[in-house]
């Protein structure tokens, strides 16, 4: 098991975010997360990454106990992650954001260059790797992000709506991007509103609503979970269906 | 750049000779200090973007100590140098452990407390030559007092500091923490998940710019032989350093030199045209300056010049 999250609560003063959620994730596979706005997906995922520490629960990665680490220790550890909002660095060239990532495994200048031009030519920015990364419009800087987060050779990716914004055409270049990604061995986790995007990726998914896990499984059986119809659609909804 | 840079090199070797009448080689000297003190705040303040607003404190203690141990000890002032250094940089720690634990301005809010407190607590110490000051030997009793009649070896030896600052800096720049400094300054949460230990490499940047802060306090009492609490930690002289890197273009190599040769000539020159009655023009200056980048240019005179270059090209390609 690379990725284990047991019995994670996160509150804000008397309101919670993530109530007791449990997530297992094994080297290789690609998990969707998914659930309606405010579900806490995001929240639970900022568990996982460090950035937030849950109030309750443990996270650990590869049998380290990483509830309480901060981001940095998350990323030397293993486990890389992109941004609901894009977080490129502004006035640095693209080139220069993938090297904060390869700097990682790469003390040396030299090194961390040749391991970010690497990166770029994966991804697809090797023609705009001297512009600066402000110029980039949506699909540029998700791209850019998740980059960045390949130049730290992590075995653990967690992609946060690292597809919204993107046009039909992109997407189906992004989902590309991530079967390649997939293909080098990196397990990945994905938050996603993009079902087509979950049904063609992910072969797990686990269904966040106010806070809990309310189902997982294979994509094509948790569409049809009525608690998930209910979840996204309404009670009514679910009613309906259930008396046709 | 390829010629702009052989060009600033040329005339700064070649402008006591151009100009050498003692007045302008002062204002040379001046602008040099200007640079120096500017640069070190630079890899604090504009590379890792933590703006510090009581780098005086830092200069204050380069000042006072190597005059303190002429004073005390009759030693040569210069031998306070790496004293003063070192104390700086314990004084950087001391500071930047517990507030760069949290984002956003508490920084900036506690470098502007300990300085204040240190002015205020030094002006009342006798020892430290209270509110009076320190004075420093008037006649050198050799080479290594650092006391010279003219301004020309003084010229040379700032200017000599402000090279290995300068080169320091472009070694920082393009290595590992160089890029670190400018992830956190860009989106310290975005830089702290791609394996940037935050805290420590504020940290670091803090102490090397409060060494090289120190440097540039002690050239400035061992020149002018003298220090009291308002010339080295005042508050004016922490807003100097902001001023002078951010009009050049914080966060960039020659931004705090571009920023020194507009502003000190500037000051000089409201000086000399005022006389007495200009004494506060400098806060008005400095006001004017702030109100300007924060309106129209807040990268400062190098992204102006970006801008105008990228303008440039594109109507020239077109």
């Amino acid at each position: 098991m690379l990725l284990e999250a047991k019995g994670v609560s996160r509150a804000f003063g008397s309101f919670f975010a993530v109530r007791n959620a449990d997530l297992t994730v094994n080297e290789g596979e690609i998990i969707g997360l998914i659930g309606p706005n405010g579900a806490g997906k995001s929240t639970f995922f900022n568990c996982l990454a460090g950035d937030v520490v849950p109030t309750a629960g443990t996270v650990s990665f590869d049998g380290v106990d990483l509830t309480r680490a901060s981001p940095d220790v998350h990323a030397r550890a293993g486990i890389g992650r992109t941004f609901q909002v894009p977080a490129t660095f502004e006035d640095m060239s693209v080139l220069e954001n993938v090297e904060v990532g390869a700097y990682l495994r790469h003390a040396h200048r030299s090194d961390a260059r040749r391991r970010a031009l690497e990166v770029l030519e994966i991804t697809g920015l090797s023609n705009v790797r001297h512009q600066r990364a402000r110029i980039l419009g949506t699909p540029g800087r998700k791209r850019l992000e998740i980059a960045r987060v390949l130049a730290l050779q992590p075995r653990l990716m967690l992609l946060d709506e690292a597809l919204a914004g993107l046009t039909p055409v992109e997407i189906r270049r992004a989902v590309e991007l991530l079967r390649t990604i997939h293909g080098m061995g990196i397990t990945l986790v994905i938050v996603e509103h993009i079902m087509e995007v979950i049904m063609t990726l992910a072969a797990r998914v686990i269904v966040f609503n106010q806070g809990h896990v309310i189902a997982q499984g294979k994509p094509e059986d948790v569409v049809k979970d009525e608690g998930v119809i209910e979840a996204y659609l309404g009670r009514n909804h679910g009613k309906r269906r259930g008396r046709a | 750049m390829k010629i702009t840079i052989p060009a600033l090199l040329a005339l700064l070797i070649l402008f006591p000779f151009v100009l050498n009448d003692p007045f302008y080689q002062d204002i040379g000297v001046a602008v040099l200090l200007a640079a120096i003190s500017a640069s070190a705040w630079n890899i604090v303040g504009g590379y890792a973007g933590q703006v510090s607003v009581g780098h005086g404190m830092f200069f204050g203690i380069g000042a006072y100590v190597p005059l303190l141990v002429y004073q005390h000890g009759l030693w040569p002032p210069v031998i306070g140098v790496p004293i003063a250094m070192g104390l700086s940089v314990i004084l950087a720690a001391a500071i930047g452990y517990p507030t760069f634990r949290l984002r956003g301005h508490y920084f900036s809010m506690a470098t502007i407390a300990v300085a204040e407190l240190i002015r205020i607590y030094v002006g009342t110490v006798d020892y430290l030559g209270a509110a009076i000051g320190l004075q420093g030997p008037a006649v050198g009793r050799g080479w290594w007092d650092l006391t010279f009649r003219g301004e020309l070896p003084y010229y040379y030896i700032f200017l000599g500091v402000l090279a290995v600052v300068l080169y320091i800096t472009f070694e920082v720049q393009r290595s590992r923490f160089g890029s670190y400094l400018r992830s956190i300054r860009a989106n310290e949460r975005a830089a702290a998940s791609l394996g940037v230990p935050v805290r420590q490499t504020k940290l670091k940047a803090l102490m090397l710019s409060a060494a090289f802060t120190s440097v540039a306090g002690s050239l400035y009492s061992i020149k002018t032989g003298f220090i009291d609490p308002e010339s080295g930690f005042g508050l004016l002289v922490s807003v100097q350093m902001l001023i002078t890197a951010a009009l050049g273009g914080a966060g960039t190599l020659f931004g705090p030199l571009v920023g020194a040769l507009i502003l000190v000539p500037l000051q000089a020159a409201t000086n000399t045209w005022f006389g007495g009655g200009g004494s506060g023009l400098t806060y008005i200056l400095y006001g004017g300056i702030i109100v300007l980048l924060a309106r129209f240019e807040p990268g400062g005179l190098y992204e102006f010049w970006h801008h105008l270059s990228i303008r440039w090209r594109a109507r020239h390609a077109a």
